[in-house]
Order: structure tokens, then C-alpha cells, then sequence
């Protein structure tokens, strides 16, 4: 793919006829050939604006371009592959008869279809229906089609949605794989997790608005950077101390526990301070929480969004 | 186009629904238009026998009558059927969302809707080849089984009925395919359907077929015209319960062109501009 973006988007919006504002005034860029996360909580807009960019909905305002074409449109639909919502196949047919039926509408010749199938691990169940299909399995199926036409771009919304564990790890192995070769992936999802565990950068969108967009790492360092919890006794001796040692803003007190907003590689000399100090440390550990913060600080607050 | 068509018959020669719906039209033809009917007639005492005698009225089941008899069947049963298989085609689309499935393929949407409808007007086609075939072989066997003798329609009048039976029936198929998109329900489509061809055609245009101003809204309607193309081929004995055609069999047949092209236009129209999930 030539495109320094395999999804472009400038000022999208959509407004449905029942007034409600799904997508607002939208500006995505997806790099070629890596894999995007598209975060929010349920209801943020991410599944709607899959839809614009597969081309399913048409936008209120504002314009995109997707695989270098407009969406929806059949050169940009030939160079996507896209599963989007949920998996929806002909429940009376075989795995493999739906995937031939995909393949019968896409003019692909229907020796793709092994290959995929093998590439999802299906093969096995391909010759049974469609409705007889587990959860995972049904996910797994909706990926082989997307990947039918060996597309340059991949779009998947919440694709772990309703796996079990197993399924789960599964399919985040699936999707690191689909990244070989240069494919892009755009994926949606409501785990911030799954998009730590498998995108190279995210954009987390709420009430419609990407409220902020960079590498996990960015996004960690806009919430004030890497985070340090610390477990210690007696509590107003041990606060006393740190706010001394640190800026009171870059101490606050979660469940008990401190969150100190400094570089990790302070941890040492402030969990020496602590102990020459009389003062128990029973934990001192990387905060994992902090991109969850930011999350739920953006998503339920998002800066310059009301209502 | 021709994508879209290959996809689509794999689905329709694979979904049992369809064959259910020719099977339940083929023993509907067979067994209560020819086999019921020409027990009842040749079977009840003469006692209970109406002012035309059994020999005359079986005649109605024999060869020289098989495309009169089709074609009621094609505005009846047969119409009900099609408008199912129609509306079963595009409305499953929305039920199981596979229409998002598809749209994200290479084709156009124009494609898409073109590869169905094509699909549609064959299988038609090979459900009015079909009820010919049936309707052809149980009036022969009516006429062997009684030992009487009764001359085949010309093939000018056997093509004629033909075109005229699968005219019918694709107006039928459109109207379904066209309610299936516009209410997105399989359930919506098939139940408006049938409730608009047998209580707002039927019932209600027989009831009020004399009002003055009823008579004049009939004209416009797919069965009443589909009935001025079926006055065309007459049975050849007195048909006591026939009714005067409100419309002539010309106008009859170019009405029915006219649905035929504005349902595929208007499901062409929604499924090009609407918009597909979402609320």
C-alpha cells in the first residue's frame, strides 16, 4: 500500500434519524501497517464508525478515505477485509459454503478458501452448519472471511467480544500474526487490555470524540507517566514523607495504597527514604492502573464533550 | 452482476425453505387442484351432484384445460407462495444480518440487489416450468385414469399461458423481494403480504367489486389485472362461477409489466440509499 494511511478521516460525523448523535466530527489516521485500537466503552461510537468506513453507513458530514478510496466504494472494498459488529452468516450453511458464498460475491476463486479456513484453524468444522458454531468459532469464521481477499487492510470490531480465555489468547495470536507482512489493522474494542496487548497505537473515543490517540506509552505519559504504588505503614507518617520528597499532586492515596506519579527508577531511593524512616513498605510495585485511568478519565469526562 | 447471481444460488439451492415452498406449491397443483377434485367428482352419488354432470365437470381436469387451471393456481397458491420466497429472500438478509456480509464484498449495492433480483427471475422461471410440468402430467393422468379423450391446448396457447403464469408470478416475487427490503423483517413482509393478497385483494375487491368507486381502485390492482390475463384461457366447459373481468387482458398484462418494473425500481431505490445497522 502506497498511502502513509490505510484510514484517513476528516471532520466525520453521523447523525442518525432518530437525532442521535453517534460520531462526531471525526479525525482518524491509521498508519499503514500497523495495528490500530480503537478503544472506548460501549456505546462511544466505535462500531458506527466501522460501519462509515466499511462503507455500510453513509456519513451526516465530513469525508474518509479508506485502502486509498472512498469508502464503501469497490476499490476500497476490494483491499479491506472487515468484520464488523458480529459475525453474520447463513445459518444453514456450512462454514465453508458461507465463505464460498463471500468468496462468489467478491470474484475470488475458490481455492483462497482452504487456506484461510487452515489460517483460522476451521477446517476441521468448516463442513458443518453455521448455527452449530460456538461463539469462538463463529469470531473465527468471521476473520477467515475478512482475510478471503488477502486484504491490505483488516477491520475488526471487538473481535475477543464474547470468547472465552482460551478463545481469547487464541484470537490476540491470530491478530498478531495478521500483522506480518505489512497489514494494517484497525480493531475496536472496549478492553483496555486487548489493545495494550496487541496494537502499536489507540485512539480512545467517547460520546463520538477521539479524546486522545498515541502509543500506549504516549497515552501512560499523558496520564502523568508511569505510575508507582506503594504500600505503606503507619499511612499519615508514610505520606508525610513523600509529599515532602515529592510534589503533593504527585501523591494520592487509592484503596489504601499510595500512587506516586514519578519514574519508576525513583523506586529505590524512595523505598530506602521510607525505611530509614521507621516506615513498613509491604508493596512497591509499577501501578498498572494508570492507562485504565486515563481511560475512564477520558471516556467518562472527555475534554471539550458536554451531555 | 453475474458474482452477485453465482452467490445468490448457491444460498437459494441450499436453503430448504425454498424447496418447501415449491414442494408445498407442486402437492397443492397435484393433490387438492386435481387429485382431491377428481375423487370428489368422480367418487360422490349422483344424488348429491350438482346441474352439471361429472362426466362434464372432470373435463375441467383434463389436458384441454391444464393452462386455465395452472394459471388459477399461479393467482392463488401460487401468488402467496412467490410473495413468500421473495420476501424470504431479501428480508433474511436484514434478520441475520448478512446484508452488512455482503455489502463489505467488491460488489455495488446495484450489484448486489441486480445478482438477486437476476436469481429471482430465473428461479420464477423454473417454478412456472415446473407447475406447467405438474399440471401437465396430472391432467393427463385425469384423462387416462377416466378413459376419456381430450385434445392438448396449441403450443401458441401453451407458450401464451406460459408467459402469462410466470408474469404473474414474478409480479408476486418482486412484491415480496420489495417488502422484504422495505420493512427489513421477514415476518413484517410475509405477513403484509399475504394479508394485503387475501384480505385487501381478495376479500375485500370480491365484497365491494360492484361499488362504483371501489371498481375503479380495483382496475390498478396486481390480482384483479392478473385475473384480466387468466380470462384469456377459458375453460372449455360453462364456467358457472366465473365473474366479469373488470379489466382486459392487454391492460391486464401491462399493468403487471408496470409492477413488475416499479417494485424492482422502488427495492432498487431503498437498498441503494438506506443505510445498513445502526439506529
Amino acid at each position: 500500500m502506497a498511502q502513509a494511511f490505510a484510514v484517513e478521516t476528516h471532520g466525520l460525523t453521523k447523525r442518525y434519524s432518530t437525532g442521535v448523535l453517534a460520531v462526531d466530527n471525526l479525525d482518524l489516521r491509521v498508519r499503514t501497517g500497523e495495528v490500530y485500537g480503537f478503544l472506548g466503552p460501549n456505546g462511544a461510537g466505535k462500531t458506527t464508525t466501522l460501519r462509515l468506513l466499511s462503507g455500510l453507513l453513509r456519513p451526516t458530514t465530513g469525508s474518509a478515505t479508506v485502502a486509498g478510496a472512498a469508502p464503501g466504494s469497490p476499490a476500497s472494498l476490494a483491499r479491506m477485509g472487515a468484520m464488523v459488529e458480529t459475525p453474520a452468516f447463513y445459518p444453514y450453511l456450512s462454514g465453508r459454503d458461507n465463505l464460498r458464498v463471500v468468496a462468489g460475491y467478491a470474484s475470488l476463486p475458490k481455492s483462497r478458501i482452504e487456506p484461510v479456513l487452515k489460517q483460522v484453524d476451521l477446517t476441521d468444522r468448516a463442513r458443518h452448519k453455521f448455527k452449530t458454531y460456538s461463539t469462538g468459532m463463529k469470531q473465527r469464521l468471521g476473520v477467515a472471511a475478512a482475510l478471503l481477499k488477502g486484504p491490505d487492510l483488516l477491520i475488526l470490531d471487538e473481535p475477543t467480544s464474547g470468547l472465552d480465555p482460551q478463545g481469547t489468547i487464541e484470537m490476540r495470536a491470530l491478530i498478531k500474526e495478521l500483522k506480518q507482512g505489512g497489514r494494517t489493522v484497525l480493531l475496536s474494542s472496549h478492553l483496555l487490555n486487548e489493545v495494550e496487548l496487541t496494537c502499536d497505537r489507540v485512539g480512545v473515543i467517547a460520546k463520538g470524540k477521539l479524546v486522545a490517540e498515541g502509543t500506549v506509552d504516549e497515552l501512560r505519559a499523558r496520564s502523568g507517566g508511569i505510575a508507582l504504588l506503594v504500600r505503606a505503614t503507619p499511612l499519615d507518617q508514610a505520606r508525610r514523607l513523600l509529599e515532602s520528597l515529592l510534589k503533593p499532586e504527585q501523591v494520592r492515596v487509592e484503596a489504601g495504597a499510595f500512587v506516586l506519579s514519578v519514574d519508576p527508577s525513583q523506586a529505590a531511593s524512595i523505598n530506602r527514604r521510607l525505611v530509614s524512616d521507621g516506615i513498613d513498605v509491604s508493596e512497591l510495585r509499577i501501578s498498572e492502573q494508570s492507562l485504565e485511568d486515563l481511560f475512564l478519565q477520558l471516556t467518562e469526562n472527555p475534554p471539550g464533550v458536554t451531555g | 452482476m453475474i458474482a452477485s447471481f453465482s452467490a445468490e444460488s448457491l444460498k437459494a439451492r441450499k436453503r430448504w425453505a425454498n424447496w418447501i415452498l415449491i414442494g408445498i406449491l407442486l402437492a397443492w397443483i397435484l393433490l387438492l387442484i386435481y387429485l382431491t377434485f377428481f375423487l370428489v367428482v368422480t367418487l360422490s352419488p349422483k344424488s348429491i351432484q350438482g346441474p352439471i354432470p361429472a362426466s362434464v365437470l372432470k373435463r375441467r381436469l383434463f389436458p384441454e384445460n391444464f393452462v386455465p387451471s395452472v394459471l388459477n393456481a399461479g393467482s392463488s397458491i401460487g401468488a402467496a407462495i412467490m410473495l413468500i420466497f421473495g420476501a424470504l429472500s431479501t428480508a433474511s438478509e436484514f434478520g441475520w444480518l448478512t446484508v452488512q456480509t455482503i455489502l463489505i464484498q467488491k460488489p455495488t449495492r446495484a450489484a448486489v440487489l441486480g445478482g438477486k433480483l437476476l436469481l429471482l427471475g430465473v428461479a420464477t422461471l423454473l417454478v412456472g416450468v415446473a407447475m406447467f410440468a405438474a399440471a401437465a402430467l396430472a391432467s393427463y393422468a385425469a384423462v387416462t385414469l377416466d378413459g376419456s379423450s381430450s385434445a392438448w391446448p396449441t403450443l401458441e396457447v401453451m407458450l401464451k399461458g406460459f408467459g402469462a403464469l410466470v408474469l404473474q408470478l414474478a409480479v408476486w416475487t418482486a412484491f415480496g423481494a420489495f417488502l422484504g427490503i422495505a420493512f427489513r423483517s421477514a415476518a413484517a413482509a410475509i405477513g403484509g403480504g399475504l394479508v394485503y393478497l387475501f384480505v385487501g385483494e381478495a376479500l375485500l375487491g370480491g365484497l365491494f367489486r360492484n361499488t362504483p368507486i371501489v371498481k375503479e381502485v380495483l382496475k390498478f390492482l396486481p390480482g384483479i389485472n392478473a385475473d384480466g390475463v387468466n380470462a384469456a384461457f377459458p375453460v372449455t366447459i360453462r364456467d358457472t362461477g366465473a365473474t366479469t373481468q373488470l379489466v382486459s387482458t392487454g391492460r391486464g398484462v401491462l399493468t403487471l409489466l408496470i409492477y413488475l418494473v416499479v417494485f424492482s425500481i422502488l427495492s432498487l431505490l431503498i437498498f441503494q440509499r438506506r443505510d445498513v445497522g445502526g439506529s
